[in-house]
């Protein structure tokens, strides 16, 4: 396969723990190919693309994107365009990562709007898609039923599941709660061909096992998402407090931890390397902005799976319009 | 631009304009070119978010990049396009009968 293009200077903890993940990945047989700036130091013998700009976290993402033409998220993204490169991961700018993928790589044919996919722990099964988890703040309810129709397809290549069961997130499973944009969206999926729609779901299902799709609008998604990933650092946090506050629980603890220490990996979102940008025309994986280099070996093992399996042909051919 | 790489082509009419202008915007936004009318704002009437007129500005330099070497529309003039309208004026007033 083509390499994987990756931003080597995107993410608080670059370039060193980004190129640490590069290396464990091409040691592992991924073909990685390092975007950033001539001299990078610690590049070893992976190949580099040369970008010398870069775009910071707090850059407007699409005037970076439109002037900083020889940064490190533009040149990745022109990689995968050219056929340089399978796939593009960056734990940069999230917005300029979206917008370069979105303006380089283009949009699939038939795609109404790119939508961010993240994946959601859930105990003892695999995870749930959330989407969209933050690229669009305000949606129709047609773009709903493509990110039914997209998420699905993801869940299937990335997680193996045959008929995802999609539910729409709302606050109650009647049909007639909601807003007006969810009840629209509900009559809409009820009836779309080739979605396994099992009604609406509440955000407390979105963690269990009842769903494997979860669509939202990018607003509330991103809320709901936060709010998850908040409320399990408080709660991890909470109980390492607990067993730490005497010897006899810390004694305990120990003893359990071969049970806990799995959970925890399930719940850590590096397991899960980042968030997918669908309905561009390619593989872009949008990593933490945290990411160590287990992240990112998991974003570019994430990535050789999407295009080992053949995902963007799938998809490609999952939203194309009627001929 | 080198000699052996530049296609001449006829100049644009403002007709020509409008056209190429709604194909490209009714391609971002999903919609049918006939959706379109000069006078929408893209972002009351026509719903386009930020990232959809950063597609829109994008893909009309490409385009009118090759009628009309160089185009580009400048970021202090971003703002001013509001309209349809706006935008096809923009073009007319630096495209057409240029080459």
């Amino acid at each position: 396969m083509l390499p994987i293009a990756l931003d080597s200077l995107g993410g608080d903890r670059a370039p060193g723990e980004i190129l640490a993940g590069a290396h464990q990945a091409a040691l592992e047989g991924i073909p990685v190919i390092l975007v950033g700036p001539a001299g990078l130091e610690g590049c070893g013998d992976l190949p580099l693309i040369e970008a010398n700009e870069f775009i910071d976290m707090d850059e407007d993402a699409a005037q970076s994107v439109r002037h900083k033409k020889d940064s490190t998220l533009v040149r990745a993204a022109e990689a995968v365009r050219d056929g340089k490169a399978s796939a593009m991961v960056s734990a940069g700018n999230t917005g300029a990562t979206m917008a370069s993928a979105l303006l380089r790589m283009g949009r699939m044919k038939g795609v109404k709007r790119p939508a961010i996919a993240t994946a959601i722990p859930v105990p003892g099964s695999t995870p749930t898609i959330l989407l969209d988890s933050g690229a669009n703040a305000e949606v129709q309810p047609e773009w709903l039923v493509q990110f039914a129709q997209m998420g699905s397809v993801y869940a299937a290549h990335r997680f193996g599941i045959a008929n995802p069961r999609v539910g729409l997130l709302s606050i109650g499973e009647e049909p007639t709660k909601g807003s007006p944009l969810v009840k629209e969206t509900h009559k809409l999926l009820t009836v779309a061909k080739g979605i396994n729609f099992i009604g609406n779901v509440e955000g407390r299902d979105v963690m269990t096992d009842i769903v494997d799709v979860v669509v939202t609008d990018g607003f509330t998604g991103n809320v709901l998402l936060k709010a998850l990933e908040g409320s399990m650092r408080t709660l991890i946090n909470a109980l390492l407090e607990a067993f730490s506050s005497t010897p006899e629980y810390q004694a305990l603890a120990d003893a359990l931890l071969p049970a806990l220490l799995p959970l925890y990996e399930k719940f850590d979102p590096e397991t899960y390397g980042g968030a997918m940008l669908l309905g561009v025309d390619g593989v872009c994986i949008i990593s933490h902005g945290s990411s160590s280099s287990r992240a990112i070996l998991n974003a570019l093992r994430v990535g050789k799976d999407l295009v080992d399996s053949g995902f963007v042909e799938a998809l490609r051919a999952s939203v194309a319009p009627p001929a | 631009m080198p000699a052996e790489t530049h296609v001449q082509q006829d100049p644009l009419n403002r007709e020509a304009i409008v056209e190429i202008v709604r194909g490209l915007l009714a391609d971002i936004l999903g919609i049918e070119p006939g959706e379109i009318s000069e006078g929408q704002s893209f972002i009351e009437d026509l719903g386009a978010a930020s990232m959809e007129l950063i597609e829109l500005v994008d893909k009309m330099e490409q385009e009118f990049a090759e009628r009309s070497v160089g185009f580009r529309i400048a970021d202090e003039d971003l703002e001013d396009l509001k309209t349809v309208r706006d935008a096809v004026d923009y073009v007319v007033d630096r495209v057409s009968g240029s080459n």
